[in-house]
């Protein structure tokens, strides 16, 4: 395993570097645990997210499959109930948080750089410190299954007054927070530095109407990630501070109202739903036009689209509370905004289908999974547009009509396009190609069990069956449908079994082969494979959008703009590369171990004790952190640098 | 017109002059103001002060609760835009800087009267209130 | 002299980046955007549980001490001077006017933290409103408190860069640091203005 990973290119050898001499050690492993605990590129970062964002989505489909097991008849007793509320509330939460946005931030991180002709993202400490402090977040919320207090069983939304101390005694609900606040840091510190690297580190030449649509997605959720998420950190300081100073946000014996928790965390939650699908039909706008060989029809309006989508994500928040009693006028105005970002969403759709329309179209696995995506996501628009209706959503909240529709936008949207970029660019990356028969044979099963599962459901949602009950009567006629969708949850389990044995496979047997084997159209795939520490030996001109495509059409011009440019980065001193840092892994640990005392450990009760043992826990992880980030400002932001001799081979000092 | 001009200066200052003329057509503030920019700080700090003490005495004016809450409200919206545009330097600076904060200024602005609408109408009146 | 030096670096205008803003720049003012959405969250948390206050709510107006509130607002603007001339005097090459105008900046800084613990202080002692003992003591103390730290951390944050620029590593080329600083300093004192007039000022209308 570690050979293949020395092999496989984006870890270079063991060099010894003469760096200049400083205060502080600068870390130089190549290879090895030291290596990706302090590095700082953001290949390796985005590689590290996908591989915890696997993972925890393999921990998510185990919840799920518990999930239909104890469902799959009625009256079972497979869960207890209390199990069944962790389940649901862990398999939400970790689908959301672990899985769907951290495989979007490893494609972030890898991708958009590549594909705006840089070297790195703006601050690649920073962006080392999101991916820690997101582990360190990860854990957080899973080490409630290692505990008496047992997982987080609030619901994914946790809704008070179920979530203060009153109803909630034990430090489940407090994992939860702090896990959450954790993730919250990591997502907008990681937003704030794409934010910067794509508006000011493009390649000259690289208008914005010229990037990439994946790119411009990128910005757009990055956006929506820093304007969201202060809210639910907001409704998340104040259920801590109800739960453990006895504020009173949410007490209404004291003046509280639960509601408010209700419309902050929609506030925040509705924009989250598009930061899990905005980067996903990113992804497919990029598949689509390499497997039709035609560019992107209506580039400039799917573009303005999805600014739409994300700006007027911000106005339909109350859609999740048309129950609530907001009043006709409340209801009736967020009804309509939810209509119109339906239009925005439609638009888009039109425009995928006008790329494919009279293309030559290559039906291989990405392909594939992008038509699905296409399918399965109008369908679940149909159904969301559905609930716009707030009428008709008074019957259809809270029932299994819902779940119908978000898992087919999740799954058959955001899952199926990420599941499609890993397809995608996994040449890029690791410089193998999956093999066709087992991609699609993980597509079709994958196919057939997600639509087994969730298309009854619908049907089970408008007879009635309610969210988040753990069992149901064998009178109420939805015996049959729970039991073909738990069949359905199986061959889904199955296909992605596949699919997973299959990437790794590939991962260290597969057919290997040369750059660009999709014959592509966007700069990424100008980089030989697997891409190079330094990504780009000559920064690209940019002259059209579909730059790479341009290059291809107009060889010779491109040969000598790269001499030209080649010349004049080496009179700069080569190109520059970062130092690794330990800093942002130590500054996370120290957040990773104040967020456990504060969350999973009891104050001491005796008054004459003022620091026992969870203030000092706290105090350490404070410490920790607090020695991380001087040392991080501290230790300067030199770096290396690297020439290229007329081989392309590289020599360091 | 001194057609000696330029042959009597010594030529080092003659580039110093060049470098540092070109300087503030690019920087877009040239170092002859140096001086009033210490000055505009001042004279903008003592002009929040005033503000702030016109604001104070504003709550014991006798006018209706409207009037006074309007005039609140804009004599704060002055004092917020001159320190963003004056001592956080976004007259100076590219455009970008003020679109990108207005972004986040706009939107909570916008939250924020979206959610004062839905809890003032009477179906959201606590009923401990009533 | 410092004309020369000043004119060798443009503060304004940096040639490596696709905009001319230097990355900092941007970054911070991309985080001053999302701290707009923090602050409004919590800010309407507030006004809206001042729309129906309970019965039994104490009077905000029997409890502030508006003459304190506004030296401690007038602290505010005057730290906001200073750090502006600090940014200002680096920019121009000049470490000790720098130093000067960053005591002054912590000065205001501190003597405005200190005359939010004594009112915390009055508040809970003298005028019996806790922060679990009412709904406006909640969201007072959360909001004022909330911003209370914003400060603290902006005070511990010129302290550390005071303290480095005696150590001869600070120099002119490190004026973007000092000006990312100096931006949300800023933004806590408008934070403040909103404060005061919403939370305060409204209360005597």
């Amino acid at each position: 395993m570690a050979d293949a990973i020395t092999k496989s290119g984006f870890t270079a050898h063991d060099e010894k570097i003469t760096a200049r001499s400083s205060l502080f050690y600068r870390p130089q492993a190549k290879t090895g645990l030291m290596s990706w605990l302090t590095t700082v590129d953001h290949k390796r970062i985005g590689f590290l997210y996908g591989v915890f964002a696997l993972f925890f989505f393999l921990v998510g489909g185990v919840e799920a499959l518990l999930i239909r097991i104890q469902l799959a008849v009625p009256n079972n007793n497979f869960l207890s109930a209390q199990q069944y509320n962790e389940m649901f509330t862990m398999h939400a939460t970790t689908m959301i948080f672990l899985a769907i946005m951290p495989l979007s931030a490893a494609f972030f991180n890898f991708i958009m750089p590549l594909q705006i002709g840089a070297r790195d993202v703006a601050f690649p400490r920073l962006n080392a410190f999101s991916l820690w402090v997101f582990v360190a977040g990860a854990i957080i919320l899973n080490i409630g299954w290692f505990m008496h207090d047992g997982a987080p069983n609030g619901g994914w939304f946790g809704y008070t007054p179920l979530t203060t101390r009153t109803f909630s005694p034990n430090h489940a609900i407090d994992m939860w927070v702090m896990g959450l606040q954790l993730l919250g840091v990591a997502s907008i510190a990681a937003s704030l530095n794409f934010i910067t690297t794509i508006i000011n580190m493009r390649a000259p030449g690289l208008t914005m109407m010229r990037l990439p649509v994946f790119t411009w997605m990128t910005l757009i959720t990055a956006f929506l990630i820093v304007l969201s998420f202060p809210a639910i950190t907001i409704a998340l300081i104040e259920l801590m501070m109800d739960r453990s100073f006895s504020t009173n946000f949410f007490e209404v014996s004291n003046g509280g109202m639960p509601i408010l928790w209700t419309h902050l965390f929609w506030v925040f939650g509705h924009p989250e739903v598009y930061i899990l699908i905005l980067p996903a039909m990113g992804i497919i706008s990029e598949i689509l036009p390499t497997f039709s060989r035609k560019p992107l029809f209506g580039y400039p309006i799917v573009v303005f689209s999805g600014a739409c989508i994300g700006f007027l994500g911000f106005g339909v928040w109350s859609h999740h509370m048309f129950t609530t009693g907001m009043g006709t006028v409340a209801t009736a105005a967020f009804a309509m905004t939810t209509m119109a970002i339906a239009v925005p969403t439609g638009v888009k759709i039109f425009n995928w289908v006008g790329t494919i329309w009279g293309g030559h179209i290559s039906m291989r696995t990405p392909m594939m999974f992008a038509l699905g995506f296409i399918w399965l996501f109008m369908i679940g628009g149909l159904s969301g547009v559905m609930h716009s209706a707030a009428p008709a959503d008074a019957q259809q909240h809270n029932s299994y009509f819902v779940v119908a529709h978000f898992h087919y936008v999740l799954i058959g949207g955001s899952l199926f396009a990420l599941l499609a970029g890993i397809h995608y660019w996994f040449p890029l990356m690791f410089g193998r190609k999956v093999s066709e028969f087992w991609g699609k044979l993980s597509f079709w099963v994958i196919f057939i069990g997600f639509n087994t599962t969730f298309f009854p459901m619908h049907f089970l949602g408008l007879n009635g069956m309610p969210r988040r009950t753990f069992t149901y009567d064998p009178n109420m006629g939805w015996s049959n449908s729970n039991f073909i969708a738990t069949i359905g949850a199986f061959i889904l389990g199955v296909g992605v079994t596949i699919y997973f044995v299959v990437m790794v496979y590939t991962y260290f047997k597969g057919e290997k082969v040369k750059n660009d084997p999709w014959d592509g159209r966007t700069l990424e795939w100008s980089l030989p494979n697997p891409v190079p520490e330094y990504n780009y030996a000559v920064i690209p001109v940019v002259h059209a959008r579909d730059a790479f495509w341009y290059q291809k059409q107009h060889k010779a011009e491109i040969e000598a703009e790269k001499a030209k440019a080649a010349k004049e980065e080496e009179s700069h001193g080569g190109i520059h590369m970062p130092f690794q840092s330990l800093y942002p892994f130590i500054a996370s640990l120290g957040l990773l171990i104040g967020g456990i005392g504060v969350s999973t450990m009891d104050s001491n009760p005796d008054p004459k004790v003022i620091v026992g043992k969870k203030l000092t826990v706290c105090f350490i992880g404070l410490a920790i952190f607090l020695y991380g980030v001087y040392c991080w400002a501290l230790e300067g932001n030199e770096g290396y640098h690297i020439h290229l001799d007329n081989h392309g081979d590289d020599h360091k000092h | 017109m001194d057609r000696n001009l330029h042959g009597r200066i010594p030529t080092r200052i003659h580039l110093i002059l060049y470098k540092t003329m070109s300087h503030s057509a690019v920087a877009n503030h040239d170092h002859g103001n140096e001086h009033s920019k210490f000055e505009i700080f001042v004279q903008l700090a003592m002009l929040l002060a005033v503000i702030t003490g016109v604001e104070i005495i504003t709550v014991y004016l006798p006018f209706s609760h409207t009037t006074l809450v309007t005039v609140l409200m804009v004599l704060s919206a002055v004092k917020f835009l001159f320190v963003i545009f004056i001592f956080m330097h976004l007259r100076w600076d590219k455009a970008f800087c003020t679109i990108l904060f207005f972004i986040g200024m706009v939107l909570a602005g916008f939250t924020m009267w979206a959610l004062l609408q839905v809890f003032s109408v009477s179906n959201s009146i606590p009923l401990s209130s009533l | 002299m410092s004309s020369v030096a000043s004119g060798a670096i443009d503060h304004h205008h940096d040639s490596t980046t696709s905009t001319g803003i230097p990355n900092k720049k941007l970054l911070m003012w991309a985080f001053l955007a999302s701290d707009c959405m923090f602050f409004g969250c919590l800010i309407s948390t507030h006004l809206i549980y001042r729309l129906h206050p309970p019965a039994g709510t104490p009077a905000a107006t029997q409890v502030f001490s508006i003459e304190l509130t506004s030296f401690s607002t007038f602290i505010l603007l005057m730290s906001s001077l200073m750090m502006a001339l600090a940014v200002n005097a680096i920019q121009k090459g000049n470490l000790k006017s720098m130093r000067a105008s960053l005591i002054l900046t912590i000065i205001c800084g501190l003597i405005f933290l200190g005359c939010q613990v004594y009112e915390f202080n009055e508040f809970v002692y003298v005028k019996h409103l806790t922060i679990s003992n009412s709904i406006l003591g909640t969201t007072f103390f959360t909001l004022t408190g909330t911003h209370g730290i914003h400060v603290l951390l902006g005070v511990i944050w010129l302290t550390s860069m005071l303290i480095y620029s005696y150590t001869g590593r600070l120099t002119e080329k490190d004026a973007i640091d000092v000006e990312s600083m100096g931006l949300y300093w800023h933004f806590v004192d408008i934070v403040w203005i909103v404060i005061f007039t919403v939370v305060y000022l409204l209360e005597y209308i």
